[in-house]
């Protein structure tokens, strides 16, 4: 068995949500006694755990990947364990030094020079004044900018910024690295580049890291766990692909919801759920029963998200006026517009365009198998939708030869 | 790690600990030795970025007290005909305005650690103390610019005027220059932690901040001062330090033993009590930015 390095134990965070930061005092000193009778015990409806009971080891040279919707606690954990934030409850253990990269390029001063900025940022990251002199040449070389050495950052391309501040991040050697979603920023060279240093730093020099990433490519390649948050707690955690399907909810295809009465369909005191299908992949058709609260617009939102967790596209309809009742409805997606893979899709029901009534999450997911048929092409295209829009070709000048 | 002493007993593998509360009377001084190279490099990137594509760039730091100085001679010396305890004008506001800017700019810097690091605070750990410090040493290196400003401008006085010979107290200036820093690292932390929850208290101590520079004598001598507000007037600690500074260049200049040792007292615990505050908020603020 190797080394233990950290061990979160029942960590939980607890933020209360609205007005962050322009709290009034008069407000506090309401809370001060509030809590004081009820401790954190109270059901606010303006606080949230952003992460509930969370319970993991890592040991050295290990690799652990945590995925997850939006605001599923992944960052929050990160903070947690990179000492920005204090636990709610629970702890957090560990020995040796952690280092985290939650941003690349953390304090670069725009007016100062590349040189400048690898000891600012070295340091910042937590590598000694000397420990940065010592791998100087290093860095410079991984980032491939030694003629900007010495012009100040704020002349730099976006790419070339992105090299200078990876590379700094790169030549850390804490034992324990926890990484924010900052691959996938630079070039696809440059990123390949960063994952084989990733694999060295973990294989070679048996040092531990945590990432975030919605890639899941890079998720099955470099990591030996998995970790799927949901809603703040871990709901899996084991193998990455495990934790991927978990996370991407392939393992049971979901094409159709249907339930007889208001009492036992998903739902709440405003919205409830009769019927959700896909029929042939292109139309989604749902039913619900309604009930308004009082003159509510209603409107209804369609999230659709790929294999890579990565979100297609957020479709809303026009805020109507709707009677209170059973409500049909239906959308149709194109044909020809999706890439080849699975998708997974979220109906959310929103009031007055701004109250989010009923979060219908990841109710459906389907699979698109290569319909193009018509194409001398085989094979998965690149890029999020695939769709076919004519491209249209006409001789201008036969003679014109070049 | 100060933290990891109790953890000993409870396992020995770990080394350090994140918990739901810091513990009061936890300086990690350790960390923050660890980190004194951050502090340096602070400093090193305000100063170098300060006067980046300035055209005079570094003269600025001579230039800023020099035309305070000669403002207040103006207004405060010719139209307001204040006295200037017997010591050449000039160097009487210049005394004055040198230390005030002094604690003023590092007060201004240290009060809004946490709002102006949100950035950084909010992605990286280091020892929150690292920003405070790097400030009043960022400050302290400009006094010492000013200060070689000021010895030149003496030695001019004193050898063309033949006025205002040095006395004894001139040795005192280092402990001046830190019991100025020492007061405005307390206030600047206690108010560091403040401000960072209730963002509408800082607007009022810009207009206090402002106001006590007229409690200070930096354009007048202490000696104009009612009988009857003296006692109070001297509570303020750089009510002694300035008056210290000005005695150095008076015949028979005296050093105010008394102020000087409360000022010394207060700014004890005041220090004490920004970083008994500071410590054990340092992480929590961040939530309420």
């Amino acid at each position: 068995m190797r080394e233990l390095v950290l061990k979160a134990e029942n960590i939980s965070k607890y933020y209360r949500l609205g007005l962050i930061g322009s709290s009034s005092l008069k407000q506090d000193l309401q809370n001060l006694f509030v809590k004081s009778r009820d401790g954190l015990t109270v059901e606010d409806p303006q606080h949230i755990w952003a992460l509930k009971d969370v319970d993991f080891e890592l040991h050295a040279g290990e690799v652990i990947g945590i995925v997850g919707r939006n605001g599923s606690g992944k960052s929050t954990l990160l903070k947690i364990l990179s000492r920005i934030a204090r636990p709610t409850t629970g702890s957090v253990r560990w020995k040796g030094k952690i280092s985290s990269l939650l941003e690349i390029g953390t304090g670069f001063h725009a007016e100062l020079t590349g040189r400048e900025n690898i000891f600012l940022n070295g340091q910042i990251l937590g590598l000694s004044n000397a420990e940065v002199k010592t791998r100087f040449d290093e860095i410079v070389a991984f980032s491939g900018i030694e003629r900007f050495l010495d012009t100040p950052v704020k002349r730099y391309s976006s790419g070339m910024y992105v090299r200078l501040a990876f590379s700094v991040a790169a030549h850390l050697r804490s034992d324990i690295l926890i990484i924010d979603e900052v691959l996938a920023v630079g070039d696809i060279e440059f990123q390949l580049k960063c994952i084989a240093k990733m694999k060295e730093i973990s294989r070679l020099d048996g040092k531990a890291i945590l990432f975030v990433s919605h890639d899941m490519q890079t998720i099955r390649n470099l990591c030996t766990t998995g970790i799927y948050l949901e809603k703040g707690r871990i709901k899996l955690i084991g193998d990455p692909p495990k934790a991927i399907a978990g996370y991407l909810n392939l393992d049971t295809q979901l094409s159709k919801h249907t339930y007889s009465s208001p009492h036992e369909a998903p739902g709440n005191s405003y919205i409830k759920i009769k019927r959700a299908e896909l029929e042939n992949s292109t139309i989604i058709h749902f039913e619900f029963w309604y009930t308004a609260e009082g003159n509510e617009n209603l409107s209804i939102g369609i999230m659709l998200y790929n294999d890579l967790g990565q979100c297609v596209f957020d479709l809303a309809s026009a805020p109507t006026r709707m009677e209170n009742g059973l409500i049909k409805g239906a959308c149709t997606l194109p044909e020809n517009f999706l890439n080849e893979g699975q998708y997974v899709l979220s109906i959310a029901f929103i009031g007055d365009q701004s109250k989010l009534l009923f979060d219908f999450a990841d109710c459906l997911n389907f699979n698109v198998q290569d319909n193009g048929k018509n194409l001398r092409w085989y094979g998965k295209r690149v890029g999020i939708v695939r769709p076919e829009f004519p491209i249209q070709l006409l001789n201008i000048d036969r003679d014109g030869a070049i | 790690m100060k933290q990891s002493a109790k953890l000993n007993t409870v396992n020995k593998w770990w080394q350090y600990e994140t918990t739901a509360s810091q513990k009061w009377f936890q300086f990690g001084l350790k960390d923050l030795y660890y980190n004194r190279g951050l502090i340096l490099r602070f400093t090193r990137r305000d100063l170098l970025a300060s006067y980046q594509q300035t055209v005079i760039g570094p003269f600025w730091i001579f230039l800023q007290p020099l035309l305070t100085a000669l403002v207040y001679l103006i207004v405060f010396g010719r139209f307001a005909k204040m006295p200037t305890d017997g010591i050449p004008p000039i160097l009487f506001y210049l005394a004055g305005s040198t230390i005030w800017s002094f604690f003023f700019d590092s007060l201004n810097g240290t009060m809004y650690t946490f709002i102006s690091n949100t950035h950084i605070f909010n992605k990286v750990y280091f020892p929150r103390l690292v920003v405070p410090m790097s400030i009043i040493l960022t400050q302290a290196v400009r006094l010492g610019i000013q200060l070689v400003l000021f010895a030149l401008i003496y030695v001019f006085y004193y050898f063309i005027f033949h006025t205002a010979s040095p006395s004894k107290i001139l040795l005192l200036l280092p402990l001046l220059v830190l019991l100025t820093a020492g007061f405005a690292f307390g206030l600047g932390l206690l108010i560091s932690i403040i401000t960072a929850k209730y963002r509408d208290l800082d607007n009022i101590l810009q207009f206090f901040l402002r106001l006590f520079m007229f409690a200070t004598p930096v354009v007048y001598p202490a000696s104009i001062i009612p009988d009857k507000y003296q006692a109070l007037f001297w509570l303020n600690p750089l009510t002694p330090i300035i008056e210290t500074f000005r005695a150095a260049f008076v015949e028979n200049g005296k050093i105010p033993y008394y102020p000087l040792a409360i000022a010394g007292i207060e700014i004890f615990f005041l220090i004490s009590l920004g970083l008994l505050l500071f410590k054990k908020r340092e992480l929590d603020v961040m939530d309420s930015i």
